[in-house]
């Protein structure tokens, strides 16, 4: 049992024990009987402490101590009697507290953990309400108004709603070593002060820079306040044992100067959106609803689309009407042009022979055409034997009859000596003859 | 100024009537010293501290005083300005023990010199480096030293180590400030 014990604990063991399983066999029978008069019990270490409101919101009214745990518990004493009064559990290990409310209305525990999530207690609940990941652990968290601010081991400041949703986030130059908040009541500015590895201490009124402080030495702690009879002090320690204090000016303003990198200012203008209509909600619940259904019936459609065109094709390739050829023997490309803006136009016709070398001969053009409306000098010619590559430009004259401003199609083939079915067709839309009108 | 108040003038029955500023910090026993200068029958036993500003009149030999005892707390500092154009002498009280605070003292000092209305007027400024009595109270010398007070060329001025609870070293900074506005009369 000992050593299943050794190899996964399921159960918290207390320090004795876990010396116990560390002990030789040999050494455990002294081992028990030195400590066996003691009760076992398990201890954990104080992680972070905060104080909450008991009843009343007075500055000094009186207050009950939180504690977080190393064993990921949290404790809120009884001001008096020092006894637990409420203890809630947590996944893992609190770091940082913040506490707003009081104990007997209602409250709210913000715990920035060991592993990176900040967990959102409230009142009534024994167990995290929200959460929130984070990316990488928290190295700091301070309240501002009821947006929270945590400072990230990835040299990043970050604002949270009270639910979770984040607000902003800030790159820092190096890396944090201790935040606070600065809360200046006459003036009415809240701010966030970051202190960093590279001696310099932001100062953040949302996430804009306002002001750095260049301190001599890397700062680690900062507390603003009221010192002795002066309202803005900030008293900050630093890495070598100092210890700085600074006076806010009375004439003091705070710029937001927008030095921090990040994205602009616009980003955060809210734009006016409608809002949404009866119809759109109707028709993102039915989307909702019946998603499945319309999924099949688009799939369905698209297939019978897909089917039709290729059907199409198929009998375009069969009956050789497409304006290229792609029968092995001849291979033959034709596209028309037509000029002019009637009653007399010019037509060409671009033909070329895309096989590797292979010319073609003994090859044929008809025209097809409605003869009331359009008359040509050549109605039918043989072409020229067409030499791979080459493009042959040939050109007729087409004159219009009707002045009444109709169109129509005229078809072109390509026919070869011997075969009944042409190699190729082409359909050209005449333009309307707009020449009589002009005249 | 009628015929009859001439008269009183000329026959130094009527003293001239000078404007003071007082100004300094809070807690730095301005109210005090104000207190201690008027005759002993006016003065009151408890002094809180101002809120807002009072007037205070008291008399010396040659010079009835009209002081403006302005409150010195951080949000009334901003008053002080709006009584510079009538000032003209300013009494500048500073508690010598409190070190820490000996730089706001400077600020302020700085943006009292520095304001239009007092920059280009030639007004005396009496200074009370107060609170001598404490124990580790900084010398005027000191004092004088940490406001840069050399710096000031264009103004006479003045220090003196003063405690005003007791009353002591006031006479002397206030029979200073008399000969002063006498010569800016003549």
């Amino acid at each position: 049992m000992l050593e299943s014990l050794r190899d996964k604990s399921e159960v918290a063991l207390s320090v004795k024990s876990l010396r116990y399983l560390l002990l030789d066999p040999n050494e455990m029978e002294g081992y028990v009987s030195l400590y066996k008069m003691q009760p076992i019990k398990r201890q954990t270490i104080i992680t972070c402490m905060a104080t909450l409101k008991k009843n009343m919101a007075d500055e000094d009214a009186v207050c009950c101590l939180v504690i977080g745990t190393e064993s990921g518990d949290m404790y809120i004493l009884d001001p008096e009697a020092f006894t637990v009064q409420a203890k809630m559990a947590l996944p893992s290990v609190p770091v940082y507290l913040d506490v707003t409310g009081q104990y007997d209305v209602e409250f709210r525990i913000t715990v920035a953990c060991r592993n990176g999530n900040i967990y959102i207690l409230r009142r009534e609940s024994r167990r995290p309400r929200y959460c929130v990941e984070l990316g990488s652990q928290p190295v700091g968290l301070v309240r501002v108004n009821k947006n929270m601010v945590v400072g990230c081991a990835q040299d990043t400041l970050h604002c949270y709603t009270q639910k979770g949703k984040k607000l902003w986030t800030v790159f820092l130059p190096a890396a944090i070593t201790t935040m606070a908040g600065m809360d200046h009541a006459a003036k009415g500015f809240q701010a966030v002060m970051v202190a960093m590895a590279n001696s310099q201490v932001h100062v953040y009124r949302d996430k804009h820079l306002v002001n750095i402080i260049l301190a001599q030495d890397v700062v680690t702690s900062l507390c603003f306040g009221r010192y002795g009879r002066e309202d803005g002090t900030l008293i900050m320690t630093t890495k070598g044992g100092g210890l700085l204090i600074k006076i806010l000016k009375r004439t003091a303003v705070f710029e937001e100067k927008d030095m921090s990198p990040g994205p602009p200012l616009a980003q955060s203008i809210r734009l006016n959106i409608p809002k949404k209509t009866k119809l759109y909600v109707d028709q993102t619940l039915r989307e909702r609803e019946s998603a499945v259904a319309m999924h099949r019936t688009f799939q369905t459609d698209l297939y019978r689309l897909r089917l039709m065109a290729t059907r199409a094709y198929a009998r375009v390739l069969e009956a050789n009407l497409a304006p290229f050829s792609s029968s092995l023997s001849e291979p033959l490309k034709m596209n028309a042009v037509v000029q002019g803006i009637g009653p007399c136009f010019k037509l060409t016709l671009n033909l070329q022979n895309t096989s590797a070398n292979q010319p073609s001969i003994n090859l044929l053009i008809s025209f097809m055409y409605d003869e009331n409306l359009y008359s040509m000098e050549r109605g039918f010619f043989k072409l020229p034997m067409l030499v791979p590559g080459l493009n042959y430009p040939i050109q007729t004259v087409v004159d219009c009859r009707s002045d009444k401003g109709v169109a129509d199609t005229i078809k072109v083939f390509v026919l070869q000596v011997g075969r009944s079915s042409p190699l190729l067709t082409a359909h050209i839309n005449m333009p309307v003859s707009e020449g009589l009108v002009v005249a | 100024m009628g015929l009859f108040d001439k008269l009183a003038g000329w026959l130094g029955l009527k003293k001239k009537e000078v404007h003071v500023l007082c100004l300094g910090l809070d807690n730095s026993g301005k109210t005090t010293i104000i207190n201690r200068l008027k005759p002993s029958n006016a003065q009151v036993q408890d002094i809180v501290p101002t809120i807002g500003f009072s007037i205070e009149n008291f008399k010396t030999s040659g010079l009835s005083f009209t002081v403006f005892d302005m409150s010195g707390q951080g949000r009334y500092r901003n008053l002080w300005e709006h009584y510079f154009k009538e000032g003209q002498a300013i009494i500048f009280v500073i508690d010598s023990s409190d070190k820490l605070r000996m730089v706001v003292a400077k600020e302020e000092l700085d943006t009292l010199l520095n304001h239009p209305d007092i920059k280009h007027k030639r007004i005396p400024i009496l200074f009370f480096a107060n609170k001598m009595d404490i124990r580790d109270a900084l010398s005027s010398v000191k004092v004088s030293q940490l406001l840069c007070l050399e710096n000031i060329k264009d103004k006479a001025w003045y220090i003196c180590a003063s405690d005003a609870v007791k009353g002591e070293g006031l006479q002397e900074g206030v029979d200073w400030l008399q000969d002063q506005i006498k010569a800016m009369k003549t």
